[in-house]
């Protein structure tokens, strides 16, 4: 199947979306989905034009069984297998373990410029540590720049909530999703999950001080909507900041606390 | 309670639901609890229709809102409605497990098929009586009969082009064609109506 013809690939993502696409053709078209971001865009935009149909479907009351199932699968403390994989926001996250070589792509990607606005970003994280009340000091906190300056700040206020705040949105972009990344000082980049294009993501889960212990900076890159499917960064890094971390005492004690969930 | 009518209505419905889908990214349970409860029924028929049969539109639902509570801080109201956003995950999830070599292979569901049929109005039918009712409504009535009802076939039953040839007894290649073109001409009705994107002339 040659995928080069601009009206075939508008054809083939219309139909994926109307839904005649069945089986073999329909996981075929999906490999090439995750590897054609245009494609990705053709899809969604075809999305936006046709799923607006359901407004018409009568709507038909599913059993209570099934709300029970979704409770168990998600709160329930006795399936944990579920639990883990689902309750996080961190799609396709920590897949891969063996990705030390993706480290070093990434920061020779990220490039040379990554000290300078470190840097930088210390300087800021600096200013913004020094206006907040000492009372309310955050666990940690970022602030990721790229060469046009600050595009967000990350603040983790509680052991298990990190607040991502964009400065600078970028444009809007319906075929991608910005994935935050945790860079520890060796080792592959761990996926924190997806953060809004605009205004801001809170990200809460039980996990989060023990993928962010160790890690010395965030980074975003853009990828494919609904993030990496590999589990690593597959693009360039967008921004980054390097991360100012309050006392460890302070955050030892409340990384101990036990679990607490809205 | 009467379901609100109308594109204000409809606005406002939309507006509700981004903010419950906001509260569920912070992990709020009561939220998630009332985001589906405002939508399993209409989601549940979106996939129902799509595999035919209950349990598997059950199986969909499920699998649907535990990746609605994993990704809901993936959404985002300037690119999609709520319930646009809701029911791609679930059509997706239904088209994905669909396993329907034959249309009349897994039509067991004898309450179904009444339902389809009989019961309720069918999709059609709603989407004309809704004529002037937003613009998408307005570009699938500017299909002609057939090119219409192949496409409305195809979407909400899930079904392939032989699938809907079959159904509306014509020969393959003519519903592929009718397919092919209806679609060509939605897209230009509905996207001269929007800010045109690359690649999206037709």
């Amino acid at each position: 199947m040659k995928l080069s013809h601009p009206e075939l690939r508008s054809r083939l993502a219309a139909e994926y979306v109307l839904g005649t696409m069945h089986g073999a053709a329909r996981r075929r078209f999906q490999t090439y989905l995750e590897r054609d971001a245009a494609l990705r865009a053709e899809v969604n935009q075809w999305q936006a034009r046709l799923v607006p149909l359901i407004d018409v479907v009568t709507p038909i009351e599913p059993p209570r069984r099934v709300w029970q199932k979704i409770e168990a699968r998600l709160f329930d403390a006795n399936s944990t297998q579920t639990q883990a994989s689902t309750v996080v926001s961190t799609p396709n996250a920590a897949k891969r373990g063996s990705a030390s070589g993706l480290f070093t792509w990434l920061t020779s990607r990220a490039g040379l410029t990554f000290a300078a606005s470190a840097l930088c970003g210390m300087l800021a994280v600096l200013l913004l540590v020094r206006q907040l009340p000492p009372y309310d000091q955050p666990m940690r906190v970022a602030v990721l720049e790229d060469t046009s300056g600050a595009r967000m700040v990350i603040e983790q206020n509680k052991p298990q909530l990190l607040e991502v705040r964009m400065v600078k949105p970028w444009k809007a972009n319906t075929s991608s999703s910005f994935q935050l990344w945790i860079l520890p000082p060796d080792g592959a980049p761990r996926s924190i999950g997806l953060i809004n294009q605009d205004g801001s993501t809170k990200i809460e889960m039980k996990e989060l001080e023990g993928l962010l212990e160790g890690g010395l900076a965030f980074a975003v890159t853009r990828e494919a909507k609904g993030g990496s499917v590999t589990g690593q960064p597959t693009m360039p890094i967008l921004c980054k900041g390097v991360i100012a971390k309050t006392p460890p005492r302070e955050a030892n004690r409340s990384a101990n606390k036990p679990a607490n969930t809205i | 309670m009467m379901k609100p009518t109308g594109p204000n209505a409809v606005a406002e419905r939309g507006a509700e639901l981004a903010q419950l889908l906001a509260q569920v990214a912070l992990g709020n349970r009561a939220a998630f609890e009332s985001l589906y409860a405002a939508t399993k029924a209409k989601l549940f028929a979106v996939s129902l229709r799509i595999v035919r049969e209950r349990h598997i539109a059950e199986e969909v639902l499920q699998d649907s809102f535990v990746k609605i509570w994993s990704h809901a801080s993936d959404y985002a109201i300037e690119k999609s409605a709520p319930l646009t956003w809701m029911a791609t995950i679930v059509r997706n999830r239904s088209l994905d497990i669909v396993r329907r070599p034959h249309i009349e292979l897994a039509d067991e569901d004898d309450a179904l098929a009444a339902l389809m049929v009989d019961d309720a109005p069918s999709a059609l039918d709603q989407l004309a009586a809704r004529r002037d009712e937003g613009q998408l409504a307005r570009c699938m009535q500017a299909l002609d009969g057939e090119q219409r009802k192949s496409i409305a076939l195809a979407f909400f039953e899930g079904l392939s082009h032989s699938e809907v040839a079959e159904k509306v007894q014509r020969p393959l290649g003519t519903v592929k064609t009718q397919i092919r073109r209806g679609l060509l001409k939605l897209r230009g009705c509905l996207d001269g109506h929007v800010q045109r994107d690359i690649g999206a002339q037709a």
